[in-house]
């Protein structure tokens, strides 16, 4: 694993697609025939309102929830026939709310990464520790290597979960709301070195975002969904406009160039409670 | 990476030493220590009896050397004993340590949920079947896995909450307790001469044609645990990690379960239900030696040996009261310490799950 190597080859685009998946918790269909294409080699971010199935979606695309209809392929073939640790070789998930073992270090956890790539006797190898080493070179998570995990701050904890996620080693990373419960300099850092792992190690990465601005400004692919549906896809310029965000978030908007990057920005338009308590 | 990231980075290197050598060091030097301990009591165990023995005179009998009447003595009468509850002790303490591991819960031990019960009952029944004492084993095996599948058929809807475990599991330990009260007294005559030990855990008059069975099953069931730890930390993780990190976690899961079942009925068909030692071990390795690790579960099983093997001796020699059986002991030694635990974790956070 070093910087600049391209992941991608052409036997491997990394390409995940749904095609026409089902995904039910119990009696409950949380998304409903879904035909999507991320593309590989790109940043693609998930958006939507709560409970329009992000999760979910990102759930079924790694095999933790089994489709009830349709099937995830992953350059054309089901994931659902391949062994879990061969997709593991493939694809790493950070979950949106990961438990930490007790009193684990940094690195512990780090190490536990590799886990898809040992055998049931084979000792620990360099390689293992060279994939460690850069996972924690690259987070910024080196120093913090010997301390226990749930002594960090929200920050660090998810930059050394992320970690985890990079010395398994994939070409494909997969993030639920990565930037969740972290302020805007500790997001901003996070989606940094998303962008970072995408331009430098040439991973494809899905994460699903909240924010609208951010996702326009990090993702070169946006899917947006609503209820369980495909919204709309493709370049956050090309998707991303005032009609969509009322219909998919039911939001009055402005959409402008962000005067930073000139990706699409959502302005809410002010709300008649608000311009009543300014004007008061 | 960003400017921030880089300042932050710096600002932290300078402290915290303690790191993964300093940990293992200890385990190390714990491990070292338990081994001494043990080898301690097994001179103990051979050496004191009605005919006392010294030590050397004692151990060169457990290898079959020196006086005929010693080795009599050692490998007759007093090694089967020893070895019961040195392989018992371990298996016990590493069955707990995978429970409570596995469904991240502290009360989660064979004793509590049933396992070591149902392996009690198994035994029972076959004695009162009239059937042979090298089935005992078996008997054990199959009655603990019947606790195992009765946990399972009240307690595993979609998936494992380790609360509703603990809770079927007691209820299924108290019932597997009282059909071997009940055996016991409709029984008298075929179960006269075990009916303490699978009632409350004993391992008087054990003999090689016991051990040998159970104790080399033990065996092989502590490897497996062994071979499950690195699954077992990436389950630790959370189904999704562990998931995508490419554990078939309810695959998994079961392995665990069944491994543990296996270690703890083994144990069960050696002493009957000693309890606390699957419940207790586990956490003293724990708050000595740190989080776990596969050092630490060896740990785990030598403490439990050293344990076992401890109380064995107080029960024999050490109180007034003669003809205790050692389940008494850990039960008495078990209590207060169940007590501490439930106010250690009452009052500070055991877990943290982000």
């Amino acid at each position: 694993m070093t910087a600049n190597k391209p992941k991608a080859t052409e036997e491997q685009a990394n390409q995940l697609a749904t095609h026409g998946l089902d995904l039910r918790y119990g009696d409950r269909l949380i998304v409903g025939g879904l035909d999507l294409e991320l593309p590989g080699g790109a940043v693609t971010a998930v958006v939507g309102p709560n409970a329009c199935g992000k999760s979910t979606l990102l759930r079924g695309l790694t095999r933790l929830l089994a489709p009830a209809a349709g099937t995830v392929t992953l350059d054309g073939s089901d994931i659902h026939r391949m062994s879990a640790k061969s997709l593991a070789l493939r694809m790493g998930l950070l979950p949106q709310q990961p438990v930490t073992p007790d009193a684990i270090t940094v690195e512990a956890l780090v190490r536990l990464g590799r886990y898809p790539h040992q055998k049931l006797l084979s000792p620990w190898s360099e390689k293992d520790q060279a994939a460690v080493e850069e996972a924690l070179e690259r987070t910024g998570t080196a120093a913090l290597r010997h301390q226990p995990v749930d002594q960090l701050s929200g920050g660090q904890r998810q930059r050394a979960w992320i970690a985890l996620a990079l010395a398994q080693d994939t070409d494909l990373l997969l993030l639920d709301e990565p930037t969740t419960f972290l302020d805007l300099r500790h997001q901003l850092d996070v989606l940094d070195l998303v962008a970072e792992l995408h331009s430098e190690a040439g991973r494809t990465v899905v994460m699903v975002l909240h924010d609208l601005g951010q996702a326009a400004r990090y993702a070169d692919h946006l899917v947006v969904l609503k209820d369980g549906q495909l919204a709309a896809a493709g370049a956050p310029a090309d998707v991303l406009d005032a009609e969509l965000v009322k219909s998919v978030f039911d939001v009055d908007c402005r959409v402008i160039p962000d005067p930073e990057t000139g990706t699409p920005l959502v302005v809410p338009k002010g709300r008649a409670v608000r311009r009543t308590a300014v004007s008061v | 990476m960003s400017d921030v990231l880089r300042t932050e980075k710096a600002r932290v290197a300078a402290p915290h030493a303690a790191g993964p050598t300093h940990a293992g060091r200890r385990t190390l030097l714990l491990t070292c220590a338990a081994l001494v301990v043990l080898l301690a009591l097994v001179t103990c165990s051979v050496a004191i009896g009605e005919v006392p023995l010294a030590p050397d005179a004692a151990l060169k009998g457990l290898l079959g050397l020196g006086d005929a009447a010693d080795v009599l003595i050692v490998q007759q009468f007093r090694a089967p004993r020893m070895v019961a509850a040195v392989i018992a002790g371990a298996g016990l303490a590493v069955a707990g340590a995978l429970l409570q591991r596995m469904f991240r819960n502290p009360l989660a031990s064979p004793d509590v949920m049933g396992v070591t019960g149902g392996a009690s009952f198994g035994a029972v029944a076959m004695l009162a079947a009239g059937a042979s004492q090298a089935l005992i084993p078996l008997a054990a095996l199959g009655g603990g896995l019947l606790a195992a599948v009765l946990l399972g058929v009240f307690g595993w809807r979609s998936g494992v909450s380790a609360t509703r475990l603990v809770l079927v599991g007691l209820a299924v330990q108290a019932g597997l307790t009282a059909a071997v009260n009940f055996m016991v007294v409709r029984f008298p005559t075929e179960l006269a001469g075990s009916a303490l030990q699978w009632t409350t855990g004993s391992v008087y008059g054990r003999t090689w044609t016991e051990v040998w069975a159970a104790g080399a099953a033990v065996v092989v069931a502590l490897a497996a645990a062994f071979l499950l730890h690195r699954k077992l930390a990436v389950l630790d993780l959370g189904d999704d990690s562990a998931g995508a990190l490419g554990v078939n976690t309810d695959a998994a899961r079961l392995q665990v379960l069944v491994t543990a079942v296996a270690l703890a009925s083994l144990a069960a068909a050696l002493t009957g239900p000693v309890a606390f030692v699957a419940l207790a071990v586990p956490h003293m390795v724990r708050f000595l030696a740190g989080p776990p690790t596969a050092g630490t579960l060896a740990l785990t099983g030598l403490a439990g040996a050293v344990l076992l093997l401890a109380s064995d001796l107080v029960a024999q020699y050490l109180l007034p009261v003669s003809g205790l059986p050692v389940g008494v002991v850990t039960a008495t030694l078990g209590a207060p310490w169940l007590l501490v635990l439930m106010i250690r974790q009452s009052s500070s956070v055991n877990r943290s799950v982000r």
